[in-house]
Parts: structure tokens; sequence; C-alpha cells
């Protein structure tokens, strides 16, 4: 194990671990109900520990991405039902991210929204037909770190931190209407979805197989996905806890991506404010790039075409043609003039319905001694998956009437 | 018991990725043709790939839809060219050899080859 390739991964899992639903669920979480959802994060991050460890390991193990083997094990028709469901779910989240970058230039730059998001999405596309799988990575990731001066405010602005760590416990904060526990509800389910998209299981894994994993690889597996996942939400709840800080007490709700960037503004001045927008920038740049290439990653594989981007592009054509059209596409849902956080909401709502159709052949292929001969799932694994299973399944169950009795977290 | 054992072996071939001797991704196994009689052993005869072969395995209407974007074609691998089945089948041979690169062939045709690291 190199530890200039396991340091970089990890700090690439650290800068791309955000993206745009987390920014608006942690920054309004925080807004609205104070230090109370930190927990959610923390919980939801364990879960994706989980599975993104499983299918990192399926991917070095059986040399396959989730994918292709979710096929074998689903059958045609209901892997037909997944691919369509996660298709649409991921090219939401895409758009929205798109959508983000046009926001978050559109302050850089004052130009217009819709203009920006169309060049955000040219200089993306760029990028990813000129650079191969690993500096794609790398460049977006290790840019994303710009973030983590969100870390760097929020201690500057001393928080109670005794009431920060608090929020670490899960609660439901007492005194709430029957409304307002609705909303808290919907606020836990969305981060849940937020934190766990099926897009970053297809994405790691078929990463994995990208860099050429093998089982030499399952400790920077295991070391990502616990120390970068972990970092990474630390990151997102740092947004949090500065919003619980800073809007809270003056009833600033966070609706656009922009107030977020202020929780730098606010301690480090013109420089923090530059510092966040461009951070984020990076990290929602970062996942447009994972969710088009999961979407091309998924068609490839569920049909057995040639795939990757460490290949050239016209070596894997269909993939090529694939993750083109799907960041057209989700231009295209932009340019329609849809609002981003509709955008956000929606991405949120249809991918916790998807995720249990996406874990559970996961949790089964890790499982399967067939495959994974000695790194089949053990009793650590088999109990925190199986415990996921069921909470992601109540939330997806839940996900739509609290999105309807709370017209999409409002109060 | 021989007859669990077959239709296992259907059961775990079906649907698996495919991979050819230069471990190019070329396809999925998207139905198994069996032959025998009664009497005699079933044998898997070839291993079809190709939206063709969806057809039994999907509701009509679905099946109209791809047909009407895919095609039908199917591409016979005979199991003489598989070298093992494992979480994927891995072939012999190239996929020009058995014509399982038509497609990808004739949409390379339309990148452009230049500008990429």
């Amino acid at each position: 194990m190199n530890p200039l390739e396991l340091t970089l991964g990890i700090m690439t899992a650290v800068g791309g671990f955000v993206d745009i639903s987390e920014l608006v669920f942690a920054a309004q979480a925080g807004s609205i109900f104070g230090y109370a959802l930190i927990w959610a994060f923390a919980f939801s991050t364990v879960g994706m520990m989980v599975f993104g460890e499983m299918a990192g390991r399926v991917a070095a193990v059986a040399k396959q991405p989730v994918f292709n083997l979710m096929r074998h094990r689903l059958g045609l028709k209901l892997g037909l039902v997944t691919l369509f469901a996660s298709l649409l779910s991921t090219l939401i989240t895409c758009a929205a991210e798109i959508g983000g970058m046009g926001f978050i230039l559109h302050y850089l730059t004052g130009a217009p929204y819709l203009l920006m998001a169309a060049a955000s999405t040219a200089v993306l596309m760029a990028s990813m037909w000129v650079l191969p799988f690993k500096w794609i990575e790398r460049i977006y990731g290790l840019l994303g770190l710009l973030m983590l001066v969100f870390a760097a405010a929020l201690v500057a602005i001393r928080p109670p931190w005794d009431q920060l760590l608090g929020g670490f416990v899960p609660q439901v904060p007492t005194g709430l209407s029957s409304k307002q526990l609705l909303q808290f509800c919907y606020f836990g389910v969305a981060i849940l979805s937020a934190v766990m998209f099926p897009y970053e299981a297809y994405f790691y894994s078929s990463g994995g197989i990208e860099e050429g994993w093998g089982r030499k690889d399952l400790t920077t597996n295991r070391a990502t996905t616990t120390v970068g996942f972990c970092l990474g939400s630390l990151l997102a709840i740092t947004i949090l806890a500065s919003s619980a800080q800073l809007f809270s007490p003056a009833l600033v709700g966070p609706q656009e991506p922009g107030t977020t960037a202020l929780e730098a503004a606010i301690p480090f001045g013109r420089a923090g404010l530059l510092i966040a927008l461009l951070g984020m920038l990076m990290a929602v740049g970062g996942a447009a790039v994972e969710t088009c290439m999961a979407n091309a990653y998924a068609i490839s594989q569920f049909f057995g075409w040639e795939w990757g981007r460490h290949k050239k592009p016209w070596l894997a054509p269909r993939f090529t043609l694939a993750w083109i059209a799907c960041m057209l596409l989700a231009l295209a849902i932009v340019l329609t003039g849809v609002d981003v956080m509709t955008l956000v909401e929606y991405a949120v709502l249809f991918s916790i319905i998807v995720l249990p159709l996406t874990y559970l052949p996961l949790m089964l292929l890790a499982g399967d001694k067939g495959y994974m001969g000695q790194y089949a799932n053990r009793w650590l694994a088999k109990g925190l998956g199986w415990t996921y299973f069921v909470i992601v399944c109540l939330a997806a169950a839940a996900a739509i009437p609290l999105y309807l009795l709370t017209s999409g977290g409002q109060a | 018991m021989k007859l669990t054992g077959s239709v296992k072996l259907v059961s775990q071939l079906l649907d698996l990725p495919i991979l050819d001797k230069d471990d190019r991704w070329c396809g999925i196994v998207d139905d198994v043709e069996l032959e025998g009689g009664p009497g005699k052993p079933t044998l898997v005869a070839a291993l079809l790939v190709g939206p063709g072969a969806y057809s039994g395995r999907m509701p009509n209407f679905a099946y109209r839809i791809v047909r009407a974007i895919a095609g039908n074609r199917i591409v016979r691998v005979p199991p003489s060219e598989i070298a093992e089945i494992r979480s994927a089948v891995k072939l012999k041979c190239t996929a020009e050899k058995v014509g399982l690169h038509r497609t990808e062939d004739k949409v390379r045709a339309w990148i452009p080859r230049r500008g990429a690291l």
C-alpha cells in the first residue's frame, strides 16, 4: 500500500463527499433545528461507510462493479426497473448539481445563471473528455478541499461545543408542534438520502475497477470509506453547525446555495466568501461529474458495453455517448428554468425510493461466498447492512407522505 | 441431483457479463439456448446475446419498446468459446470473432479520436 496514494485517496473522498443536496439540507437543517439533526448526518454516514465498503470490496475481490452483478442478482425485469429508477434519480441529481454550479458562478461573476449553467456544463464535459479517470477524481476531489474553510469558519465563530457535540446523540427536540415534528422527520429522511445517494455506490465501485483494484487494495478501500467518508461528513456537519450558530438566531432561512457561503464570509470577510464559493463550485462540479458518469456506468454495465474513463473515449464509444447524453439532458432540465431547490428536493426524494433497490443486491453480492470467498460479509457487515437496509426501506416508505404533508419541508 | 444442477447452471449463467480474451466487456448473457430431448442429456447449445434475446423475458409491451430502440439482433456464442464462468463469462476468443463488437464498432465511427489524455 502506497501511503501517498492512500492519503490522496482519503483527501479525494473528503473533498468529493459534499454535494449540492448536502449543502442545502445541512444549512437548512441547522437554521431550523439548530444542532438537533447532526446525529442524522453521523448516522447516515455510517450507513454510507457500510455500503461503500461493500461496493469497494466487491469491486476489488469479484472485479465486478455493482450494476454488472445487480442485473445477475435481480434478473432482467426487476433489473430494468432498478436501472430506470436510478437513471432518473441520478439524472435529476446531476441537473441539480449543474444548476448549483450555475448559481455559484452567477454569484462569482454576476453573469446570467442559465448562461453560467451552460458554461459550467461545457467545462465539465471538456474535462471529462480530456482527463483520464484518476485525474478527474483527484482534481475535483482535491479542489473540493477548499470547503475546509467552513471548518475553519466554525472554529472562528466559537460555537457552544457542548451543544454541538450533544447533537451527535440521536434526539427529537422537545416542544415541537405536529407540523414541526413532520418537518423534522422530513429533514431526517432527506439527510439520509443526500448522504447515501445511490450514485455514490455505483461511482465508487466503478472507480475501483477503473483504478484496477485487487485484493491488495482492500485496506485502501476500508480507509477511504471509513476515514475519508467520516471526514467528508464532518465537513457537512460544520456547515450545519455554523448555520445553527449564525442563521438560526437571526431566523435566516438559507434557501439558496449562496447563503451557505456567508458562513465563511462572516468570520473571514471577502476572502472567506471567495474560498467558500470556489470550494462549493469544485465540490458541486465534482458531484456533477460523478452523477453523470454514474449514469453512464449503470447503463453500460447493465447492457454489457465497454466502459471506463481510464480508456480513451473512442475505446468505450457507447459509454462516451451515454455520459455526453446524460450531461446534455441534465443541462436541458436546468434550461427549462426549473428552480434548483426544487430539483434538489426531487433528487433526494427519488433517490431514497431507489436506495433499497440499490443496496439489497449489493449486500447479497458482498455476502455471497461464491463470488467473495473469504472476503464475504461477516457478522458486523451483515448486522449493520441489514439494520441500515430496514431503516432505508422505512425512510423510502415515509419519504413521499412526508414530502406531501410538509409541502417539501416547509413548516 | 443432476436436474437441479443443470437448472442452477442456467440461473447462474443468465445476466452474467461477458469478457473477451482481452478483458473487454462485450455483452451480457441475455438468454441460454439448450439442446436435448426426452431421454437425452440437456446441454447448453449457445449463450444468446442481444436485444432479440429479451423476447419472452419481459412483458410484450416492454419488448416492443426495446425492439423499436435497439432492434432484435441476437448473437450466438457457442460453449466451445467459453474459457471460464465465474462472476463473469470469460471467452477464449476476441469479441470480434463471435460478432459481439459490431454495435460498439459502429458507434466508435462517430466518436472523434483526438483531445483525450
